[in-house]
């Protein structure tokens, strides 16, 4: 089953609050998806934060493809998000965040903003990943760091939970050959991180990782509009 | 108190130094770090210093986080990368991760389930297979090692130096200072051995990176766990693709 979600406010602004509930039962497999990147809009001074919640609760058997286009923060922009994935003991998962900073196209800089994006694995009531990235103030200025971003503004985060985990690493590391990307494999789970020079970039190096982790399979239809 | 302004009023107070050297910072910094001074706590000190210490067999010799891909893809080649490149983990990587899982571990006390569950958030946040083994092995050999101590679990490195600091009542400041120390002056020495520098450069970047250390230090006082978090993207892939490394002294 495929499911795409819309955000019908065509964005996310200070004080928005999105909060998503998704249940597998024992044996469903389902790729979700957004019909566009979401767009995280500029605060305004002295509001909340934007709050996305996601929880995905698993059965036994069940898959799922965890596979949102990606996020666009615009200068100014303040979020919180969290995506809470509860696995059984033979559950798998695959799921990508991708994170463009800015509009490079246009020209735009992340001068200042926050966010807070945190992504918790817990399979067969384990703990098995807590990842969570965290970027307040000069954002654009933390990004040029060398041990962050060197300068790159679009950051992705691909994790793989599965039995055949340990397996798909030689073929993942074979298309991720740029400098800027890598791979790595524990407990079942492979963890891959790649930092591009912008939004375009990113999805084209995320487009063949992907295929080479579903086999080939065509990405939903709405990744290639 | 800006960064520049603070470096010279330690320059001027630090002749005049009579014990912390926090004592002698701005006004907002000096209620809040705590170090030991009086007599009466000098066997706290002494402790602490043997623990942090190259001596104390955890291995740290054998980890380099990933600095050894960094040296091989060009990003760490002299004193002033390396610097860079120690504050970035410090400030927005594990430097910054490490003081809030030994900080929580350090008030947990007695709390022994509460210890588990700061062990296993350790290692969900760990990042790559060569830093979960990083963490798990110096932990490990930390926690055997701290036997005339009474001994101790075995916890991830932070969790661990934490929780038998906690016990002894090393002041959370100072077990933070020192484990942040040790952590930099490690990769200092890992730098030194691969670019190579020579160790009056190795020491010059350790003294640059003072200041970044008390930052890390006193920006985590009032954090938590919920906390947790960094981007140190491009750290966190050298850690990655030195697994396929060629040629390697380091075990990470």
């Amino acid at each position: 089953m495929q499911v795409v979600t819309l955000n019908t406010a065509g964005g996310i602004t200070g004080g928005d609050v999105f909060q998503s509930n998704f249940l597998l039962e024992e044996g469903s497999a389902a790729t979700i998806t957004t019909q566009a990147p979401e767009r995280i809009y500029r605060a305004l001074p002295f509001s909340p934060p934007a709050s996305v919640r996601h929880s995905v609760t698993l059965g036994p058997g069940a898959m799922v493809e965890w596979l949102p286009q990606e996020t666009i923060l615009f200068n100014g922009a303040f979020l919180r998000r969290q995506l809470c994935v509860t696995l059984a003991a033979d559950s798998c998962f695959l799921g990508v965040e991708a994170v463009v900073f800015g509009r490079t196209h246009r020209g735009e800089r992340v001068s200042s903003g926050f966010l807070s994006d945190t992504v918790r694995i817990v399979h067969d009531g384990a703990l098995l990943l807590h990842d969570a990235v965290h970027l307040s103030g000069p954002i654009a200025d933390i990004l040029a760091r060398p041990a962050v971003a060197r300068g790159g503004v679009a950051v992705a985060t691909l994790w793989f939970v599965s039995p055949d985990a340990a397996a798909a690493l030689e073929a993942v590391r074979a298309v991720l050959k740029e400098e800027d990307s890598g791979a790595s494999v524990w407990n079942n789970m492979l963890v891959s991180r790649i930092v591009a020079r912008e939004g375009a970039e990113l999805r084209a190096r995320l487009i063949s990782l992907l295929q080479v982790l579903r086999k080939g399979e065509k990405l939903p239809r709405v990744w290639m509009c | 108190m800006s960064l520049p302004r603070w470096l010279s009023s330690l320059a001027e107070k630090s002749i005049a130094w009579e014990g912390p050297l926090i004592r002698n910072r701005g006004r907002t910094l000096q209620a809040n770090i705590r170090m030991s001074t009086n007599t009466a706590e000098i066997p706290a000190l002494l402790r602490l210093m043997t623990w942090l210490s190259p001596a104390f067999p955890t291995g740290g010799f054998a980890y380099s986080h990933g600095i050894e891909w960094a040296v091989e893809a060009g990003d760490v080649c002299c004193p002033q990368s390396t610097q860079a490149w120690i504050a970035d983990i410090l400030v927005y990587g594990s430097g910054k991760n490490d003081a809030l899982l030994l900080r929580a571990a350090h008030r947990a006390g007695d709390d022994q389930e509460g210890l588990f569950r700061i062990a296993s958030l350790a290692r969900a946040i760990s990042g790559s297979a060569e830093r979960l083994l990083e963490t798990e092995a110096q932990g490990t050999a930390f926690s055997a090692a701290a036997l005339p101590w009474g001994g101790i679990a075995p916890l991830p490195y932070p969790v661990a130096v934490g929780a038998l600091a906690g016990r002894y009542r090393i002041a959370e400041d100072d077990a933070v200072l020192a484990y942040l120390h040790a952590l930099s002056s490690n990769f200092v020495s890992a730098a030194i051995r691969l670019i190579p520098l020579g160790q009056t450069q190795g020491l010059e970047i350790l003294a640059a990176l003072e200041p970044t250390v008390v930052q890390v230090c006193s920006s985590t006082q009032r954090l938590s766990l919920e906390d947790l978090g960094g981007a140190c993207f491009r750290s966190d892939i050298a850690s990655m693709r030195h697994e396929t490394q060629y040629t390697r002294l380091f075990r990470t």
